[in-house]
């Protein structure tokens, strides 16, 4: 009986304080999109040797396995890599950790790495070290790959509105995902970035800011000045497509 | 250890008349023995204790050594014959155990006493032993060690006390943190500071912390009495309050049942109690006079601190400073001390770096990955200089290891308690750029804040976020780069939106741009511990590539580049409004990670004669005048177009301000002029305060500054470079050929004695990128390309009269030297020297550059590896460089007069 009494008092204060807001994502955008010039070589190059500064290289080969799972190896990747066999996610490598299992049928496979740099290294005996991206030797199953595409990928500065979303994701792999919703009256309010895995964000076409699941900080402020009366547009780019169908709004940030 | 509840049976107050003078005469209640003076000494290189074999302390030491003091001061240690590059030198090594004795007689009358032996800092280990046996160890970094020897001291009796001082890491920390690093302070092995054996009654006051409360005017104090006597004793705490034209007495009963009892009491202060912050550095002294008695025998302790009357709370964007934002203006501070090798622990040392500070505008200095003593602390209290404190902690230091973790639990409440009264300890930080388990990070942020909510609080620098967070140094937030390491050509850029998140954001290290050294530095560490031995290394180099006599031009030219890039990077910082300050790396040399002289000072914090100090108040100041416009070179069909805004950070808006902006040629003579909307400007932000417009026509004199100032007073100025449009450049005529190849024809115009203009597309030039910056931090622990550091004009050559410049670079070289390519010439002749001389690396002083003229097979030749075909119409400053070379190549003025070879030609063009 109490509980009968309790409860809508309860929803009620949830949905008016508590329950953030939820944004339903619609539609993907390809990261093909974003493509820029292929780099061709027989070895991974450095996002250095690619002239590059930083942000996002796709690191590109093709695989024959013999068995169903082999090991791959990496000898350096700055920082991040999220890799994909077929456009299915296999897992992600850092410099702390550069070994994976791929699990697939045995014959020919396109193995992707999608390569983040996120800073420079700055102490540390690495230091003089200022390589960045998929570099040194990867193997799999112990033998070397070899003849790599690399593509780096426009995220920062491809014009949003040109992007082409579907309603349905043709893949797995990473994409633009956007998300419509009409504000309700709030101050101050955070983007809850919460089960989402790396990436970048946009509000009504401004760049709202990045985010990564290892980070505690799981949040990205939203400027009030960034937000319209009507519907708000938000765009994420997601590089490990964590399959999020939804994210939400969060009056206050957000750490883990 | 027992918590009992206290009952205070009383509370008086009173205040004094003001201006009286109130003298408390003190029964003698505390003996000291000043323990300076003449130790005896060994070291221990071997560590006996491992062996268990004849430790030191059973033996009367053979040698002497005088305290305070380090080992490097008596030459002793390992005499080190390498010429570090990477750091200054240190003579003497050492790292290990080292032994210091005395015997002591501890008075008779203090039967009864607590007796403490206190040093005020030592690195890093120190351990006690009381004739032959170890009685405490301490192994504070941060903070003074203070060993209780009450149960092993006899009073009466002489005792042997042995110092163990242990400076080897203790913990398997960051090697590189600036409390124990080679690279600034050395890892020094000695005592430092006050050193004594003092006695005090048994009831004594342990710890004392006074929290101020801006809104009623009071402070709340807390005390730790400790007692001793295993009795229960009464008595009262006489509170004595003392500023300028102020002083107050309060006090309250105390009665104590157990070991330690915790006091908590609010003092109001009256209304006349005057806040402190950095523009009124107030401060005030409170004395606690304990005095108790068990019914038989009485106890008198004082203890007593510096405080001021401010709060500090986490703002929006900016660090509240007694509910007012403030904006830092800071420095990195990295102890580097060359002159002792140490962190100096008296007042004038830091009195010297607080009012640099000043004078250059700042409020702020960032200590980083250390704990500066307390002498830093009573100076910046004094002139009011907000500090980031940290522990040394750095890198990996947060991945898992529990006694590692244990030292910095320890660690960070010793630095709150020790430093913690003082106004100037505003943020505290864990240390730099850590990386590891980032909850260990959040506890001790956590613990920080809840232990003491006078300062804000942050995990680490430049790394991971956490909840706890107060505030974030950052090269980026999670919205962009917050980091401003260079200056741009235009000025209408801020970092406002990439420092907007949810705490406030101070940019990391900005700066760090790379000087050429000065070699009369060398002579400056006669007297040192550490030598610039790298430097006698770089100086024979360039003395070996027959350069030597232009060390000191490097260094002036690119020292004037990063004069300028400094200027670009704290203006950028100040139109900023949305971020809570930055913290310059560095006003002074950084002398280790590589050597990085990205300093106006060098590492002895003495000018190096680049920018006086009233030029850089232009523009780092609680007020500056900013402008915002587009570019720095223009053609003189232009229009010139600022946008003005005033940084506003001091204690008050500025009423009804006149602005006026001014254009002057180099003559300085006054070609425009006007005014803005006279108004009010607010404090505590940036503000636009209006735009004008210059056209630039009939401007003549290529180079002219634009002037704003408030009320005539807060000036700051920016030189534009004016051009008139040129056609037809670069035409060749019968005696002068201006080509792209060196190929048959050129070769024949050279044999027939005529003028050659060889201008190869940059991507034809083999050789480094050409860039308008000088290197960040330094070449030789970042060594990416290019590795140079700047360029030497030969300004007064004739191919220079009609393209006004310094011999520096300055802005107007910003699209020259994007299109260019550095062309390797160490293997011309000695004597040729490029008029476009770019300098290189110190470690690799080659020589380098960009334009050159010579001789060759009969002919006259001129080099330049810049690009002239891209984009020409918007480049006038290139246009202008063209013209002139033209007017010189075809006039008589043109005689080269060191003659190459065709081989070396041939060298730096592609085949």
């Amino acid at each position: 009986m109490v509980k009968a009494v309790l409860w809508p008092i309860v929803a009620f204060f949830l949905s008016q304080t508590l329950m953030a807001q939820e944004i339903k994502v619609e539609g993907k955008a390809s990261v093909s999109q974003v493509y820029k010039k292929t780099v061709e070589a027989e070895s991974a190059l450095s996002f250095n040797d690619l002239d590059i500064e930083s942000g996002y290289v796709l690191y590109q080969t093709e695989i024959n396995t013999d068995t169903e799972s082999e090991e791959l190896e990496l000898e350096n990747v700055r920082d991040y890599a999220v890799v994909y066999v077929d456009g299915r996610l296999q897992g992600t490598l850092s410099d702390q950790d550069k070994t994976l299992t791929i699990i697939a049928e045995p014959g020919k496979h396109t193995l992707q790495f999608y390569v983040e740099n996120i800073g420079r290294i700055t102490y540390g005996p690495e230091i003089t070290d200022n390589s960045k991206g998929l570099f040194g030797t990867v193997s799999l199953a112990g033998n070397e790959l070899q003849n790599w595409k690399m593509i780096p990928l426009d995220v920062r500065n491809y014009p949003l509105k040109d992007l082409v979303f579907e309603q349905k994701a043709v893949n797995g792999g990473p994409g633009f995902y956007r998300g419509r919703f009409e504000l309700n009256p709030s101050s101050k309010s955070y983007l809850n970035m919460t089960g989402w895995g790396m990436g970048e964000v946009w509000l009504n076409q401004k760049y709202l800011g990045s985010y990564w699941e290892e980070e505690k900080q799981q949040s990205i402020l939203i400027p009030s000045e960034h937000l319209i009366s009507g519907q708000n547009e938000l765009v994420i780019f997601e590089l490990k497509n964590n399959q999020q169908k939804k994210i939400s709004l969060s009056p206050i940030p957000v750490f883990k | 250890m027992h918590e009992y509840k206290i009952s205070i049976y009383k509370y008086v107050k009173m205040i004094c008349v003001l201006g009286l003078l109130v003298q408390a005469t003190l029964l003698k209640a505390q003996d000291v023995i000043d323990l300076s003076g003449t130790w005896g000494f060994q070291t221990d290189v071997m560590d006996f204790r491992r062996g268990s074999l004849s430790p030191r302390y059973n033996h009367v030491l053979q040698g002497t050594i005088k305290l305070p003091g380090i080992t490097d001061d008596y030459q002793i240690g390992y005499q080190n014959p390498y010429k570090y590059i990477d750091r200054l030198t240190r003579k003497y090594e050492y790292m290990g155990p080292a032994w210091y004795q005395r015997d002591i007689e501890i008075p008779a009358d203090w039967k009864g006493k607590k007796i403490f032996l206190y040093f005020e800092r030592t690195h890093w280990l120190s351990s006690i032993f009381v004739d032959t046996k170890e009685v405490s160890s301490i192994d504070y970094v941060s903070v003074p060690h203070n060993h209780d020897l009450s149960s092993f001291l006899k009073p009466g009796k002489k005792h042997r006390i042995t110092i163990c001082i242990d400076n080897r890491f203790q913990y398997n920390t960051h090697k590189w943190n600036h409390a124990h690093t080679e690279f600034t302070q050395i890892n020094w092995n000695g005592i430092l500071g006050d050193m004594k054996l003092l006695a005090i009654d048994p009831v004594y006051v342990e710890d004392l912390q006074v929290y101020p409360d801006i809104t009623d005017q009071s402070i709340k104090v807390k005390l730790r009495v400790n007692n001793a006597t295993k009795k229960q004793v009464k008595g009262k705490i006489s509170f004595a309050i003392a500023g300028t034209n102020y002083s107050l007495k309060n006090e309250i009963a105390l009665a104590s049942t157990d070991s330690v009892t915790y006091v908590e009491t609010n003092i109001p202060l009256g209304k006349q109690i005057k806040l402190w912050d950095e523009f009124n550095p107030n401060l005030y002294r409170i004395s606690c006079q304990l005095t108790t008695s068990d019914g038989k025998n009485s106890y008198r302790h004082e203890k007593s601190t510096t405080f001021g009357m401010r709060e500090v709370k986490q703002g929006k964007n900016h660090v509240l400073l007694n509910n007012r934002p403030i904006h830092l203006r800071g420095n990195v501070e990295n102890a580097v001390f060359p002159k002792t090798g140490y962190a100096p622990l008296d007042d004038a040392s830091w009195e010297r770096i607080m009012l640099l500070m000043k004078e250059y505008g700042m409020n702020h200095l960032r200590f980083h990955s250390w704990c500066p003593p307390a002498a830093a602390f009573r100076m910046a209290d004094k002139h009011g200089i907000y500090f980031e404190v940290e522990m040394p902690m750095w890198g990996k230091d947060a991945e898992p290891d529990e006694a590692r973790y244990n030292f910095f639990r320890r660690e960070i409440k010793a630095i709150l308690k020790e430093y913690g009264n003082h106004p100037s300890f505003v943020l505290y930080c864990n240390g730099n750029e850590i990386t590891g388990n980032f909850d260990f990070i959040e506890e001790l942020t956590a613990e920080g804040r809840k232990a003491d909510p006078r300062h804000l609080y942050s995990g680490s620098t430049a790394r991971t976020r956490v909840k706890s967070d107060q505030y974030y140094v950052s090269q980026q937030t999670n919205k962009g780069a917050v980091k401003v390491y260079e200056g741009q050509p235009g000025t209408d850029w801020d970092k406002n939106v990439e420092s907007d998140v949810d705490v406030p954001v101070i940019s990391h290290e900005s700066g760090q741009r790379c000087i050429y050294p000065n070699f009369d530095e060398i002579k400056k560490y006669a007297n040192s511990p550490v030598e610039a031995r790298n430097f006698e290394v770089f100086r024979d180099l360039l003395q070996k590539n027959g350069m030597l006599d232009q060390a000191k031009d490097f260094f002036r030219a690119s020292g004037a580049l990063t004069v300028l890039e400094y200027k670009a990077v704290i203006e950028a910082l100040l139109r900023s409004g949305k971020s809570a300050g930055f913290q310059l790396l560095s006003m002074n040399d950084f002398p280790g990670q590589g050597y990085a002289p990205v300093g106006i000072f060098d590492p002895f914090w003495d000018s190096k004669g680049l920018v006086t100090a009233e030029k850089f108040r232009q523009f780092c100041a609680p007020t500056v005048t900013l402008l915002r416009y587009d570019k720095s070179s223009f053609f003189n069909t232009e229009t010139f177009r600022g946008k003005a805004e005033v940084y506003n950070f001091s204690n008050s808006a500025i009423e009804n301000a006149k602005i006026k902006w001014w254009l002057t040629d180099t003559a300085g003579k006054v070609l425009q002029k006007g005014t803005l909307k006279k108004q009010t400007i607010a404090n505590d932000s940036v503000s636009p305060v209006g735009k004008f417009e210059i056209p630039l026509k009939n401007i003549s004199s290529q180079k002219v500054t634009v002037h704003l100032a408030v009320n005539d007073t807060i000036k700051n100025s920016w030189d534009i470079w004016v051009y008139p449009k040129h056609q037809d450049l670069m035409q060749s005529t019968a005696n002068v050929l201006y080509t792209d190849v060196y190929d048959d024809v050129a070769k024949r115009q050279l044999a027939q004695g005529k003028t050659v203009v060889l201008y190869p597309s940059p991507d034809k030039i083999k050789g480094r990128k050409s860039l308008f910056h000088n290197h960040f931090w330094n070449p030789i622990m970042f060594a990416w390309a290019p590795m140079t550091i700047g360029n030497l004009v030969h300004h007064k050559q004739a191919m220079f009269k009609d393209f006004l410049t310094s011999y520096h670079t300055d802005w107007q070289w910003w699209d020259i030297l994007n299109h260019a390519k550095v062309i390797e010439m160490q293997h011309a002749p000695q004597q040729l020297r490029p008029f476009i001389q770019v300098i290189d690396s110190y470690d690799n002083n080659q020589k380098l550059g960009i334009g050159f003229e010579a001789k060759l097979n009969g002919g006259k030749l001129l080099v330049m590896a810049l690009d002239t075909k891209n984009d020409m119409d918007n480049r006038p400053a290139t246009q202008q460089l063209l013209y002139s070379i033209d007017n010189y190549v075809k006039s008589a003025k043109f005689s080269p007069q060191v003659a190459v070879d065709e081989t070396f030609i041939q060298s730096f063009l592609t085949k």
